[in-house]
């Protein structure tokens, strides 16, 4: 697996969640289940980490109420529900694989 | 530099002010750590702590208009429907975070009233309240400051005017006019967080005409100037946060209060007066900020999530959860409590540009809102109290559980299932107590009912806001009373 910079490593997602006023699901829980799972093939960064490779946009609900056009980053992965939780896990885990 | 503390920092800054503040009839020297006041600190500091919080800070910040910068919502002027509706995302947040009233609503209304009010009088008058106003607010937004906003008046006899009660302190007014500023008497009544904050804004209570001229003033005061006095309301139970960290409290962590605050000859420099004796404008300070408050009320959907999670946990504990009646009666809270919600989002979405800048929210929505938000919670809290069972009423105390004498007693016969303990069972409905009829009835249900006005204010503005002369030309029109442009 590479880097966004092409360099063999780990991949650096930064996470930018909504306000979480009536959450769906616990965003807090799925971003550490996520780290668990993808163990060292994943650091979590600071949103505005010049290393990020990706920005992880974690809502509450399909609301999705985040400014996603002010965020440092274009490239995005989007949670908004356990099922897109389950999908990004999956993608992740194929890419820090190969 | 603008700085967004965190709740120890709060804390800390609460410390050094030299409050004067009373309670069951003597001074309290140490504010921030007496029992009683101590958890409505916590429930303020939650606002700061929660600014700090990734999961939480797209809700809890802003951006200042004023300097660029990230800064507190609740220090914030709204620049656009989407802070408005953050506004009201944020006051459920809270609300479900800590189940009381958190007390920092009120001066961020008054902010953003008098932003508006402020350039309104100076474009007929040409005066520089605004300027003043917007120097005022660098200071509070570069603070983090907790403001109290300050509008109901004592008020004496509600039929009289404020220059016709028999005595003129019963609304505030100016006493002395100085080079340097004003000297001000009288006093503010239902004060929330009046001792959490840092600073006072002080606004007329209803509409002044000419004769109540030396009435209509605006002003804002560090809390501790020379002259202010706070006399702490009782709530009902609170002493039981003497009696140590027992579950008799319901809610472990947070509460609110209201004062009485006394302002006895006190000087307001004139870089901090915001209205002076502009009655024609009392009208409009109080209605925007009245729309904004009652928007505010977004709150108690956040205390009802809790409520209604506490009626769902003690129905499972009592076994009583998969009885029909039981699940319709949840969906009920349910439905009622997402409706307040719908309220408090619609009359945001609808908010509009004011002239100065400053979005204001829908004042015929944020009224109806308000209106709905005078019932919903008491018929939630029914509920609530149908569910529990009458043990929340007549369960002995935490000590009781814990006695070795008749400990055993209380847990053999307050048990209901084996895979939960009598405790729980007692904590959980001990909170619905503390909701629906304890310390945070309080805000949950007389402020609902008052707060912002009674139910009767809301009801003329909505009388007064509808189109009604729309409602009747479309009906006529559809009858054939009058001609219009349908489809023939
Ligand atoms: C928990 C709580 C927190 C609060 N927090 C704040 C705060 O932070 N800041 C603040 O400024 N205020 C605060 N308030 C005050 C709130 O805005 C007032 O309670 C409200 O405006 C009603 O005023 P009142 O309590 O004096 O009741 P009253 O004015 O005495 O009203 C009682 C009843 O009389 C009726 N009534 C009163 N006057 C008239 C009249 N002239 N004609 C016909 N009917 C009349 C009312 O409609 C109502 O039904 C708070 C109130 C509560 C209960
Ligand atoms: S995305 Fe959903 S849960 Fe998150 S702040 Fe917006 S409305 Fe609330």
């Amino acid at each position: 697996m590479r880097d966004r910079k092409g360099r063999p490593g780990k991949l650096k997602a930064g996470i930018k969640y909504c306000g979480g006023c009536r959450p769906e699901f616990d965003r807090v829980a799925v971003v550490k289940e996520l780290r668990e799972a993808l163990g060292e093939a994943i650091e979590m960064v600071r949103m505005d980490d010049e290393e990020a490779d990706f920005i992880l946009v974690v809502t509450g609900c399909k609301t999705a109420c985040v400014d996603v056009e002010s965020l440092p980053l274009k490239a995005k992965k989007y949670i908004s529900s356990l099922s897109d939780a389950r999908r990004v896990m999956e993608e992740l885990a194929n890419k820090t694989k190969t | 530099m603008n700085k967004l503390m965190n709740a120890k920092e709060y804390e800390e800054s609460l410390r050094k002010l030299k409050l004067k503040v009373y309670m069951f009839g003597k001074r309290v020297e140490n504010v921030v750590d007496d029992p009683i006041i101590r958890p409505s600190m916590k429930a303020v500091a939650a606002t700061y702590e929660y600014a700090h919080k990734p999961e939480h800070e797209d809700i809890m910040t802003a951006t200042s208009h004023l300097t660029g910068k990230k800064i507190n919502r609740f220090t914030h002027i709204h620049q656009s429907v989407e802070d408005l509706v953050k506004k009201s995302k944020m006051g459920r947040l809270l609300g479900s975070q800590t189940a009381c009233c958190f007390q920092r609503c009120v001066g961020m209304d008054a902010l953003n009233a008098l932003s508006i009010t402020t350039h309104a009088i100076d474009e007929k008058y040409g005066t520089e309240y605004n300027k003043r106003f917007l120097k005022y607010l660098g200071y509070v937004q570069e603070n983090d400051l907790t403001c109290d906003g300050a509008m109901t008046d004592p008020k004496g006899n509600r039929s009289l005017s404020p220059a016709k009660q028999f005595d003129p302190d019963l609304f505030m007014h100016v006493v002395e006019e100085r080079p340097d500023g004003i000297v001000v008497s009288g006093a503010k009544a239902h004060q929330t967080g009046a001792v959490n904050s840092h600073e006072i804004i002080v606004m007329p209570t209803i509409t002044m005409r000419e004769e109540d001229r030396d009435y209509a003033i605006s002003f804002a005061l560090p809390s501790d100037a020379e002259g202010i006095t706070y006399i702490m309301g009782r709530q009902s139970c609170d002493t039981r946060k003497l009696e140590g960290m027992t579950f008799d409290r319901g809610n472990m962590f947070y509460g609110g209060h209201e004062a009485l605050v006394v302002f006895d000859k006190v000087f307001v420099p004139w870089e901090r007066v915001f209205m002076y004796k502009e009655y024609d404008f009392s009208t409009m300070l109080v209605e925007h900020f009245a729309a904004y408050h009652r928007q505010s009320y977004a709150c108690k959907v956040g205390v009802g999530d809790v409520l209604i999670g506490a009626a769902q946990t003690i129905a499972e504990y009592n076994g009583a959860e998969r009885a029909s009646h039981v699940k319709d009666k949840i969906i009920e809270m349910n439905h009622l409590n997402e409706t307040l919600f719908c309220g408090c989002i619609a009359c945001a979405a609808e908010g509009h540009r004011e002239p100065g800048g400053t979005y204001q929210n829908d004042l015929l929505l944020a009224n109806v809102h308000k209106q709905n938000v005078t019932r919903f919670p008491y018929e939630i809290a029914r509920i609530a109290q149908d569910i529990a069972g009458g043990l929340m009423v007549t369960c002995p105390s935490a000590a009781d559980l814990a006695s070795p004498e008749v400990g055993k007693w209380v847990e053999k016969y307050y048990r209901t299932r084996d895979d939960v303990p009598t405790e729980h069972r007692l904590r959980i409905l001990r909170l619905i107590e503390n909701i629906t009829m304890g310390t945070a009835a309080v805000g949950y249900l007389t402020e609902s009912m008052h707060g912002a006005g009674s139910p009767q204010a809301q009801r003329i503005m909505i009388a007064r806001l509808v189109n009604m002369k729309h409602k009747q030309k479309a009906a006529k029109e559809l009858c054939g009373i009058e001609k219009g442009d349908q489809v023939s």
